[in-house]
């Protein structure tokens, strides 16, 4: 179960993305009342030029236990980019299952700024740190113009307006309604009321995204530390009650169409009608689209007229990103699969002061990411009550 | 093998023509270099050259860093396969495009409106 967890969200961190790492893991293991001693698993992840500006940290399985000051049995770097987090809790949770641990951490940032001010975003980090591959393809595409993530997300939103007539009001429709949800959040770092006038009026940085509907990319951490062992936790013993992964491998021209997302796949067999809240993966107004269709809480193609319909902030019928997602409280180091994850304890331990669903007793959290969309998880957290 | 197979479509374009591989056993057509099938793991595979023909999967556009208008997208060719390219002009989704090469020493195939 999940006896504590912290996070540290900067704009900017000037220290060191080590130092960021350890506070934050302090504050989690001070949560949990656990001592480093007792930290036998250790899940983390980490992407090119997030760690202080690194291609690749040298045997980072080394150097991040080695700089906290753990010595664990189990040491595992899952890759998944956004869902990272959802998966190291869940692995975590079955390595204790079957008494190979006791006691896990699960990390998941790094610091995003030093790209941000290099004007390079992560998947295109090969233009700024040498000798950094994205695709094993790169020699055929790196050649052109893109924007990427961004010019890919509006790649799939156009072609998602063109099949099904979908429109930059319904897009924006999604940026509103998390935005209300941002404003009782502590965490998030906008808060200032926003309409549908003021996305559409946003710069489009790729055609038709606009400025208002794109993750902004910072300095953080999450950590979650999932144990055998209660102790002195006031966290509700949460259980992953549902968890399916998904990996398409194929490059976006290759795949069959590029609306789809493998959430088709992860969140296959997932009881919709239990859940009192989702979190789902916000880089973008279109990925909440995206996977809004893909778990099916509507058809392929309705998702505009989905959000048209219901209200998606924490009041509403279909509680959706309640605390503003990572669109308004940011995404450390371009992977944001901890602040849904963050997201979903808080409500499930009503700890989500001024943006808390009523009766939150079980959450769907959706993370999507890697290169393009190959990875998605789906991951139910509840107590499992039948 | 591999690297025949990029050398190969280096030459192709070379000579403005944009290659393509086709898997002899299941028929598989596919843009991005692989020396063996995705699909059937056959390693019987012939690059062969596309018409360059094909209509506009997807698009967008946006700014570079000197204000410039930039159109990048997804080409779904006539012989079944998709890529990635820059457009020379504006397009939408579902126009005609023809290939066209640019670049003085290593050629690059991007697309033109027909």
């Amino acid at each position: 179960m999940i006896v504590g967890f912290s996070s540290s969200i900067h704009k900017k961190y000037e220290g060191s993305t080590f130092q960021l790492l350890a506070e934050t893991v302090s504050k989690a293991l001070d949560m949990a009342t656990i001592d480093l001693k007792d930290i036998d698993g250790i899940f983390y992840t980490v992407l090119p030029g997030v760690f202080d500006g690194k291609a690749s940290l040298h045997f980072s399985s080394f150097q991040i236990p080695s700089f906290l000051g753990i010595k664990p049995k189990v040491i595992e770097l899952v890759e998944y980019g956004g869902p990272s987090a959802l998966t190291m809790v869940y692995r975590a949770e079955k390595l204790i299952e079957v008494g190979e641990i006791n006691t896990a951490l699960c990390v998941v940032g790094g610091k995003a700024s030093f790209l941000r001010e290099n004007k390079v975003t992560v998947d295109a980090v090969d233009r700024f740190l040498g000798n950094v591959q994205l695709t094993p393809y790169d020699d055929l595409f790196r050649v052109y113009q893109d924007l990427n993530p961004v010019s890919d997300y509006a790649l799939v939103a156009k072609r998602h307006s063109k099949l099904f007539g979908t429109s930059d009001e319904q897009r924006a429709l999604i940026a509103v309604m998390q935005r209300k949800n941002a404003l009782g959040n502590e965490r998030a770092m906008y808060k200032t009321p926003l309409t549908v006038k003021d996305v559409l009026e946003s710069r489009v940085v790729s055609d038709p995204l606009r400025l208002l509907e794109i993750v902004y990319p910072v300095d953080g951490f999450h950590v979650f530390v999932v144990s055998k062992h209660q102790r002195k936790s006031d966290l509700r013993p949460l259980k992953v009650e549902f968890y399916g992964e998904s990996h398409w491998s194929e490059m976006p021209p290759e795949l069959p169409d590029i609306v789809y997302t493998p959430a088709v796949e992860s969140s296959n067999g997932v009881n919709l009608e239990r859940i009192d809240a989702f979190q789902l993966y916000d880089s973008f107004t279109i990925t909440v689209m995206l996977q809004m269709e893909d778990i099916g809480l509507t058809e392929k193609g309705k998702g505009g007229e989905f959000v048209e319909r219901t209200d998606i902030t924490y009041q509403g019928e279909v509680p959706i990103n309640t605390g503003g997602g990572s669109l308004n409280v940011g995404q450390p180091a371009f992977m944001s699969g901890g602040v849904i994850l963050e997201e979903a304890i808080l409500q499930l331990n009503d700890m989500a002061t001024n943006h808390q669903v009523k009766d939150a007793n079980r959450v769907l959290i959706n993370g999507i990411g890697g290169w393009n969309r190959g990875h998605s998880v789906t991951m139910v957290l509840g107590e499992g009550n039948v | 093998m591999f690297e025949e197979i990029k050398k190969k479509y280096q030459e192709m374009f070379g000579n403005e023509k944009l290659p393509y591989l086709k898997c002899t056993r299941c028929g598989h057509s596919f843009y991005y270099p692989r020396d063996y099938c995705p699909k059937c793991r056959s390693r019987e595979l012939e690059v062969r050259e596309s018409r360059g023909v094909g209509s506009v999967f997807s698009m967008t556009k946006f700014r570079d860093r000197d204000n410039k208008e930039i159109y990048y997208g997804i080409v779904e060719l006539e012989e079944g396969f998709r890529m990635y390219a820059n457009f020379i002009v504006p397009v939408e989704i579902g126009d005609m495009v023809r290939v066209k090469f640019l670049g003085k020493e290593s050629k690059v195939p991007f697309f033109e409106k027909i």
